[in-house]
């Protein structure tokens, strides 16, 4: 019998005698599976979170700020810059002639947020005409658009999810003023989801910003005509200003949101790794032992030591990779597209999804394996090295 | 030989399984002895020097809109109110705008120091100082450990917020004293300077302030002062919004997420996995014995004493793991503390209320992963015990 037939049929022999231990394999694969899911959950979390902050870049859109303000919010920017932005190099011109270029202005007022009832920060943005132009992903889901001039409000699908009291035909108090909400857009996959829309005089107006905006958005004529913008906004002496991509401005806020898997997930991860290890080098070594007698058999009819090896460390990938299954199944109908949010770089929530995907799930994939090799190396060693007559005498 | 010897030699006749099932206890209990503790800081950093007598009032719309300054005297004038003083959010950085932010407010200092006495601690010498001094900043122990800044030195503060008229972003502070904490591990990486310096050179948002903090003649009177205060702003240009401080910061903290979701999550998940590795462990390590419990029982040992060494022996092995388990993220987060990354937590450490509930949770897992054995140890009859191969 060559090598490879004695190996494979240990194999099969291991595997098939798991249901006389159905408790502990059960055990070993649920715990496994549990390790899979908390990885997997976290580095979901993160990687929705980031595939939001890129999905909402364009990279032919410039987003202007003030030197020296890294988030909208501490932004200014006056009438007269706007003007002179908009007459800037590689500026794309809309269908009606004029270029294509919106002018925010963007504050925080309070909601309260579903999953814990408290107040949390949400983004109202004053837009013009231009504001879906600049955002290509974003059109109105239901209702209108807010009328210019009015109290009217349009809100985000993301918003909608994850704050109280902002269905339509619904009125809302920010300070003396009420608002009425018209039209809920969407914009699947980007921050813009988790904004309040509403006309950009009205705002200017009803919260004392003169004619004061805080950031721009120019799309220009392509990628290639970003370098030659960015120099005009900073040199030009009127203006003085930090443009960059709306795709490197997200990218800078996603760089952030990596420490909660590097300082959370994966430790975490790893430390119920070594937990569920244990378990199941218990489980693996249970096996070797139940089947002492089995193993010295073989041994005894001219079976080698590796085919046992082969069969227990078998064994053990077989029931690690049962609990990585179940584990990503557990994820992915459990957490996958689950709605959450949380505190921004802009200082207001971001509404995302967790999800999942090849990558991450290759990431916790390996640690199961992990597990399921060091864990069967050991007690396979033992099967292998086990005296046969000895074991044949105390069975 | 006592049931103890005999509880410790059964569980330990097995030494390597043993060992793997501490090990898995183990892991869970650091876990658990970790997030717990870490949340407990947490909640409590957000609370830090919260005085249940001070009450926050900010803008309505959103605690970053601004308030008049004028109605720092409205509501000091308000029944029940014993002490105002008001701050604003600076933005405050040093050199770089990334790598060093920090918490800075311009504040009335002669209000200020009286409303936070307890939390802002300068000798007398150093409280006269930032009184008298316009460009007068006071800096905590650690920022200026962490920058090496000295008592008198001038320093430029920058801000991601305000500008100078001249266009400049940063402004000469002079340092009139350095700060403690009412606790020896109370954060102290930030900073206060004057309001009237900021006020007289700031291109935009003159007169205007941000929160204003109040302190009521006892906590009972909390919700009269707060509704008082709300209602003489009602139908405003700038309506307020009036909470004790302790909520104040809990919601600023949930901004983040739930993380007490989070926590309890993981937690259970790595109960969960425990559970079953110790228990189906447990009965099988039982079932190799019975010949030897019907032997016990033949001797004459009574059923509720099996019945009590089996579960002694489960409840010593989950407490074994658990004390190891604590006592490890104790020493850990007493670790944590003292690095630069932990400090900002405030105090870390693991409070007694985190190591009770941790052996509590430790008898419980004894128990229930227990029980299927000794049940089934329980109700073993002699002859069957024996005849069992």
């Amino acid at each position: 019998m060559s090598l490879l037939s004695q190996t494979r049929s240990v194999i099969v022999m291991n595997v098939q005698s798991i249901p006389q231990r159905l408790w502990m394999s059960l055990a070993t694969v649920m715990s496994i599976a549990l390790v899979v899911a908390v990885l997997l959950g976290f580095l979901s979390l993160a990687n929705g979170f980031n595939q939001t902050l890129k999905g909402s870049g364009a990279a032919d859109v410039a987003i202007v700020l003030r030197e020296g303000s890294e988030a909208e919010l501490n932004s200014t920017l006056s009438r007269d810059q706007v003007d002179l932005l908009a007459q800037g190099p590689g500026v794309q011109m809309g269908a009606d002639g004029r270029p294509v270029l919106s002018a925010e202005l963007m504050l925080v007022v309070d909601g309260i947020k579903k999953s814990t009832g408290t107040k949390a920060n949400m983004p109202l943005r004053g837009i013009g005409p231009n504001g879906l132009l600049v955002r290509k992903q974003a059109r109105i889901r239901e209702g209108r658009m807010f009328a210019p001039g009015s109290n009217e409000i349009v809100v985000g699908a993301g918003l909608l999810r994850e704050f109280e009291g902002f269905e339509m035909g619904k009125s809302v108090k920010f300070g003396a003023q009420t608002w009425r909400i018209v039209g809920v857009f969407e914009a699947p996959g980007t921050v813009f989801e988790s904004e309040l829309w509403a006309d950009a005089p009205v705002v200017q107006s009803l919260f004392n910003r003169g004619t004061s905006y805080q950031t721009a958005r120019v799309v220009l004529t392509s990628p290639a005509a970003m370098p030659a913008f960015v120099a005009y906004a900073k040199n030009e002496p009127r203006l003085q200003l930090a443009a960059q991509s709306e795709q490197a401005y997200f990218a800078a806020q996603a760089e952030r949101s990596g420490l909660l898997i590097k300082y959370f997930g994966w430790p975490l991860g790893i430390i119920m790794a070594i937990g569920a290890l244990a378990g199941a080098l218990n489980t693996m070594y249970a096996s070797v032992s139940s089947r002492a007698a089995e193993i010295a058999t073989l041994r005894v009819i001219g079976f080698s030591g590796f085919s046992a090896f082969m069969g227990t460390m078998v064994e053990a990938l077989v029931l690690s990779a049962l609990g990585a299954v179940l584990g990503v199944a557990i994820c992915a109908l459990g957490f996958n597209g689950l709605s959450t949010s949380t505190l921004g770089a802009g200082f207001t929530q971001v509404a995302f999804r967790l999800q999942i995907g090849p990558d991450i799930i290759g990431q916790a994939v390996t640690l199961a394996l992990i597990i399921g090799l060091v864990g069967g190396i050991f007690p396979g060693w033992r099967a292998a090295r086990q005296k046969p007559l000895l074991a044949l005498a105390a069975a | 030989m006592t049931d103890f010897d005999l509880i410790r030699k059964n569980l330990f006749r097995k030494p390597l399984r043993t060992v793997l099932l501490t090990v898995s206890i183990f892991m869970a209990f650091l876990i658990f002895g970790m997030l717990t503790s870490l949340n407990v800081a947490l909640n409590r950093a957000s609370e830090t020097g919260a005085a249940s007598d001070r009450l926050i009032v900010s803008n309505k719309i959103n605690f970053t809109q601004p308030m008049p300054i004028a109605y720092v005297n409205r509501i000091a004038a308000i029944p029940g109110v014993t002490g105002v003083t008001h701050s604003n959010w600076f933005g405050a950085y040093y050199q770089d705008q990334r790598a060093s932010r920090f918490v800075g407010f311009a504040v009335d200092p002669a209000t200020y120091m009286v409303l936070y006495a307890n939390d802002i601690r300068l000798t007398p010498a150093e409280r006269q100082a930032f009184i008298a001094e316009r460009t007068g900043v006071i800096v905590g122990k650690a920022l200026a450990d962490q920058y090496g800044w000295k008592v008198g030195q001038t320093i430029p503060i920058s801000s991601n917020i305000y500008v100078q008229a001249d266009g400049r972003r940063s402004w000469d502070m002079k340092i009139s004293g350095i700060f403690t904490g009412a606790k020896p591990t109370d954060s102290t990486t930030a900073l206060y300077f004057r309001y009237d310096y900021l006020n007289e050179t700031t291109t935009f948002g003159r007169d205007q302030i941000g929160n204003v903090a109040v302190r009521t003649a006892s906590p009972d009177l909390n919700d009269q002062v707060a509704k008082a205060i709300d209602a003489t702003f009602a139908n405003s240009p700038y309506e307020t919004s009036t909470v004790d401080e302790k909520t104040f910061a809990r919601a600023f903290l949930k901004q983040a997420g739930d993380l007490n979701f989070i926590v309890s999550m993981v937690v259970a998940a790595a109960f969960a996995a425990i559970l079953m590795i110790v228990s189906t462990t447990l009965v099988s390590a039982m079932r190799e014995r019975t010949k030897e419990i019907g032997v016990m029982k033949t001797l004459g040992f009574s059923s509720p004493r099996v019945l009590r060494m089996v579960l002694g022996e489960a409840l010593m092995l989950s407490t074994l793991g658990a004390v190891l388990g604590l006592l490890t993220s104790a020493v850990v987060l007493a670790g944590l503390s003292k690095s630069p990354a932990g400090a900002s937590f405030g105090d870390l450490s693991m409070s007694p209320g985190v190591a009770v509930a941790g052996l509590a949770l430790a008898i419980t897992l004894g128990l229930v992963t227990g029980a299927i054995p000794a049940a089934s140890a329980l109700r073993m009859s002699i002859v069957d015990a024996l005849n069992r191969r």
